[in-house]
């Protein structure tokens, strides 16, 4: 018993913990575009692959995989701005909103796929781990690149929440995302604060390409394959909340960790749907509730 | 006058035009279906590269009794519904006389179907799925490559030799041709005193292999066995690698290791063993000339799936030769027991349920290369005869 | 922000009687246009079979059935989207569950269409009920939510069970007979098929065109232009909803029925997110709210689809610029404009509008 709990129960938890941050990380983004512009942004999954396959680029022409990693979110800024500029504002002010969004952010993401896969074929690609080795504790072996996952995401979630509730820009954009009009009539810049807004959730997904890329591997399909635990995440955290992504993301990995440790874990999936059909069905608003409220 | 010459040249185009008109409708017309769009897309090229470069080179020699090769492509997307009016496209719209190409297992099902109800003969030179030659076969179907049962009893019989009582652990996608290499292997393996460390089945598409790991250290094994493909394998093995999880021998399906997704592993698939039919290194004639123009054009070394592609046309080439034409029921009669060379030996296509017999290796990985180990008859790797359909 | 204020696009609505008695006429005209376009959709599909059928055509004609098909599903987007303002997302689970269970009706119990359709009918009522109850909780951008999910969680237990075929899907489901006791056909027969599946739409859209003009109809209209008002006027939104979900959820149910007639096989594919995707943007192509739109722009989508396949292998990133360009310049789809074209004239016609 004492040695179940040891070697996989414990582990297990870790593991599950390391991939919750990895989650979160994609998570953040997709939640604050929700949250302020009320958009559901279907091609987040292809700025994650986007932000992978420039880290792959860069490393493949000698640059150092940390310079790269400083450099992929700056990269990822004006792809940002320009999706907003250019398509999303087309569709903003439509009363079908959701839908329109929905389905101009879901061609995108086709797009970006396809192009993707022209131009760097299908064959998954893979950065070398910049971190190799690891430690080993009470038995228990821990990887060194995933622990410092840990503790680099935890900074960079402190780092968005610090941005979002200490600065101005983050009083600018909680004000717009509260009430438009006030926050306009008030002198907030709310179309700048929009794309700015747009382009920050779009350096997250980019960051988290490249950071997850030595370990996740890289490929044309990615986005789509993390953009749904990532949507799962951000619904059951409360669309909008930081809070609510961060906690909703390490819950929900656990819950799929010890999961297949019970039953087959190809039910893990169709267990975290539920989880988020529930949650919809009995506080539509998430479990921790929305940006600029509350 | 120089209306005149003008209007010549004119007609002189349009008899040009018509000339190639009737030589079109002499051509041999071959479709296909590979995936150029989602998880198999990787396969969809290989196959596109080793048919375009068979193609060729029957053309060069002349064609099928003098008629022109003709390649007709549709993606066949992975998806057996997009797949399945595609395939009728082909059928009815191009009139092809003959389709390959299919990947994914219930594709080919489904797309055999179609062939059966257009009355024209389909190839699969990747779909592993058992239930395609045995309980689910069609006399429009055959199967090129090695069915999941061939490679299991092979690389079985290989194991035997490994670690007599070895502890083995299974760990695959949750989709049919995960579960039936496994099934299989298992079935053959505990038959030869293997024993069962672990059995588990992970989502296609699974992103963190490590929450398995916990169970899998506990379990102790000598031996993984991965049926696991494409993206799925290259995490799975990084992230053994990055877990220090390197004291199990490694072993598994053709489809987890292959050349289109081995550079993204760097060397966590070293001594990788599997089985199949093909390695750059299995010594024919024909091979050593295959490999090196399939790697020149496809910039990655062949795999199984290129050398079974290659060789279709050459099955399908056989075949209409000693039919005399390209009328279905004769080219099926024509193939059934039909031998012919393929790019790394003889292979026979079995009457009984349409699947060709080959020997199989058991192939060690060492660097970027499958080293044949050990020779596994055909016959025997192959089974019984298990469907029942004429 | 608001998460289910949508406000209609077409039918001003004013204070004044005579805005009433206006914004009456011009519906009226509108509904004209559109019924005018639907008889152009449904002469010019038998003008269409009759001549490829005496072609000897099989693709084309197989094809168009196919569009039909799709098409009934995205009429049962339209249902939701156009009448009830409510966007699914997974509609495809109800097509998905009619054609498992016709499959299986196929298959193990009887080779009859009639009884094929009885219980697909019979699945998209208790599918939609149970769907329904559970989404209608939920409002705005968090109902589609939950259809996505409820979608995605049966996709992968069928996916997952191995007496559902699990991921390989069931084939070998036999050619069935139509019989309509003076008339028969079978399923293989690519003409007589067409014409059955060009039917059992025709019908469908009768019975909706019928129900748009009833009480309910424009009731479930008043849902989607505001709902907080309409128990006011003593109607129970929820039930409203409700209704709206069981019949949508049933018509994409009956065409799935006629799908493994059609293709001979079912795999979890059919439940899957594109194929949601592929009803919604038919239906927007077509125009939301038109009921015969979706039919339009079903077919539009699935003979473009099959001719970029055969052009590029690129088709994702050709379908993906479609869906962008439609929702940026074509939001109100083919017969969106088509409406407007038509209410403009009739306004120059009276002498202004207002």
């Amino acid at each position: 018993m004492l040695d179940y709990m040891q070697f996989v129960l414990a582990p297990q938890m870790l593991n599950g913990f390391a991939f919750g941050i990895a989650i979160v990380l994609m998570a953040l983004g997709l939640t604050i575009i929700f949250g302020l512009l009320d958009v559901i942004n279907m091609s987040h999954g292809e700025f994650f692959a986007i932000g992978a396959y420039a880290g792959v680029v860069l490393l493949a022409s000698g640059v150092n995989f940390w310079v790269a990693v400083a450099l992929v979110p700056l990269l990822m800024l004006p792809v940002g701005v320009l999706t907003e500029r250019l398509l999303v504002r087309q569709v903003f002010d439509s009363a079908d909103r959701h839908t329109l969004t929905l389905l101009l952010t879901l061609g995108l993401s086709m797009i970006f796929y396809d192009g993707l896969k022209m131009v760097f074929g299908p064959n998954p690609l893979r950065p070398d781990n910049p971190i190799p080795g690891g430690i080993e504790v009470a038995g228990v072996f821990l990887p060194a690149y995933r622990m410092f996952l840990i503790f680099l995401g935890a900074a960079i979630i402190a780092a968005v929440w610090a941005i979002i509730y200490k600065t101005s820009l983050g009083a600018m954009i909680r004000a717009a995302a509260f009430d438009r009009n006030m926050a306009s009539s008030l002198g907030v810049p709310v179309s700048a604060v929009y794309s700015a807004t747009f382009a920050f959730g779009t350096a997250l997904a980019g960051l988290a390409g490249i950071l997850l890329a030595p370990i996740f591997s890289v490929f044309p399909t990615m986005g789509h394959e993390f953009i749904v635990i990532a949507f799962t995440v951000v619904i059951v955290g409360g669309m909008g909340s930081i809070k609510g992504a961060v906690l909703a993301g390490l819950l929900l990995t656990q819950v799929q960790a010890i999961a297949s440790l019970i039953i087959s874990p190809v039910w893990t999936d169709p267990i975290l749907f539920g989880i988020m059909v529930l949650v919809l069905m009995f506080r539509p608003q998430g479990l921790f509730g929305r940006l600029g409220h509350g | 006058m120089i209306r005149n010459s003008t209007l010549i040249a004119k007609l002189a185009v349009a008899a040009t035009l018509l000339g190639t008109t009737a030589a079109v409708a002499q051509d041999i017309k071959v479709g296909a279906l590979p995936p150029f769009t989602g998880p198999f897309a990787s396969i969809g090229q290989v196959i596109k590269v080793a048919l375009d470069m068979r193609a060729a080179e029957i053309n060069a020699a002349g064609g099928i009794m003098g008629r022109k090769v003709v390649l007709v492509y549709e993606d066949g997307e992975s998806n057996p519904a997009t797949a399945t009016q595609r395939a009728e496209k082909l059928f009815q719209v191009d009139k092809v006389d003959f389709l390959t190409g299919t990947v994914h297992s219930g594709l080919t099902l489904a797309v055999g179907q179609v062939a059966e109800r257009n009355n024209r003969l389909l190839a699969t030179t990747v779909s592993f799925s058992n239930a395609i030659t045995g309980d689910r076969c069609s006399p429009n179907v055959f199967r090129v490559n090695p069915s999941a049962g061939m490679q299991a009893s092979a690389l079985a019989l290989w194991a035997a030799d490994f670690k007599k009582g070895a502890k083995v652990y299974y760990l695959g996608p949750d989709y049919e041709m995960g579960r039936s290499t496994i099934a299989e292997f298992k079935k053959e393996a505990e038959k030869l005193g293997a024993t069962t460390a672990g059995e588990v089945y992970a989502p296609l598409g699974a992103k963190d292999y490590s929450q398995f790991f916990g169970q899998m250290r506990a379990a102790r094994p000598d031996v993984l066995y991965m049926s696991t493909g494409g993206t799925d394998s290259v995490r799975l093995l990084s992230q053994l690698k990055e877990y220090g999880l390197t004291n199990m021998k490694l072993i598994g399906n053709s489809a987890a290791v292959t050349s289109d997704n081995l550079d993204a592993m760097g060397n966590a698939a070293e001594g990788f063993i599997t089985s199949g039919n093909y390695s750059t290194l299995i010594d024919t004639p024909a091979n050593k000339v295959f490999a090196e123009k399939f790697k020149a054009a496809a910039k990655i070394e062949a795999n199984l799936y290129a050398a079974d592609t290659y060789t279709v046309l050459d099955f399908y080439k056989a075949a209409v030769e000693k039919a005399g034409s390209v009328d279905a029921d004769k080219v099926r009669a024509a193939m059934r027991g039909l031998a012919w060379d393929g790019v790394a030996g003889k292979k026979v296509m079995r009457a009984g349920d349409h699947q060709a017999i080959q020997d199989m290796y058991a192939l060690e990985l060492k660097g970027k290369t499958y080293h044949p180990l050990a020779k596994v008859d055909g016959e025997k790797a192959a089974g019984p005869d298990l469907c029942t359909k004429w | 922000m608001a998460d289910d204020g949508s406000v209609t696009t077409s039918a001003p609505r004013s204070a004044g009687a005579t805005a009433a008695v206006r914004a009456y006429a011009q519906e009226r005209i509108e509904w004209r246009a559109l019924n005018i376009a639907s008889i152009v959709f449904f002469a010019g599909a038998v003008a269409f079979g009759v001549a490829y059928g005496l072609k000897g055509d099989t693709f084309y004609l197989r094809l168009a059935t196919e569009a039909l098909i799709f098409g009934a599903v995205a009429l049962s987007v339209d249902i939701l989207l156009g009448f009830a303002g409510l966007l699914s997302l997974g509609q495809a689970l109800y097509f998905g569950l009619g054609a498992y269970a016709g499959a299986l009706v196929l298959k193990q119990v009887s080779e009859s269409f009639w009884l094929v359709m009885g219980v697909s009918i019979l699945v998209g009522v208790l599918s939609g009920l149970i769907g329904g109850l559970i989404a209608i909780r939920a409002r705005g951008v968090y109902f589609a939510l939950i259809t996505y999910g409820l979608a995605q969680i049966v996709a992968k237990v069928i996916y997952n069970t191995r007496e559902l075929g699990a991921s390989d899907g069931i084939t070998g489901i036999p050619i069935v007979n139509v019989s309509f006791g003076f008339w028969q056909t079978k399923a293989d027969n690519p003409a007589g098929f067409f014409f059955v599946v060009l039917a059992v739409i025709a019908i469908i859209y009768l019975g909706l065109l019928y129900l748009s003009g009833t009480p309910f109809g424009r009731a479930l209209s008043g849902v989607r232009i505001n709902e907080n008002r309409m128990p006011f006027l003593g109607y129970r939104p929820d039930r409203l909803k409700l209704a709206a979900f069981v019949l949508a959820s049933t018509i994409a149910s009956i065409a799935g029925g006629l799908y493994p007639m059609l293709r001979g096989f079912v795999s979890p594919e059919l439940m899957y997110f594109d194929a949601s995707t592929n009803a919604i943007v038919a239906t927007m192509i077509g125009g939301t709210g038109t009921l015969i739109g979706p039919l339009y722009g079903s077919v539009i989508l699935v003979f473009l689809k099959s001719m970029i396949g055969t052009i590029t292998t690129h088709q994702i990133m050709v379908i993906g610029a479609l869906f962008m360009i439609v929702v940026i310049f074509f939001p109100r789809g083919l017969l969106g404009y088509l409406r407007e074209i038509v209410v403009a004239r009739s306004r120059t016609k009276d002498g202004g509008g207002p």
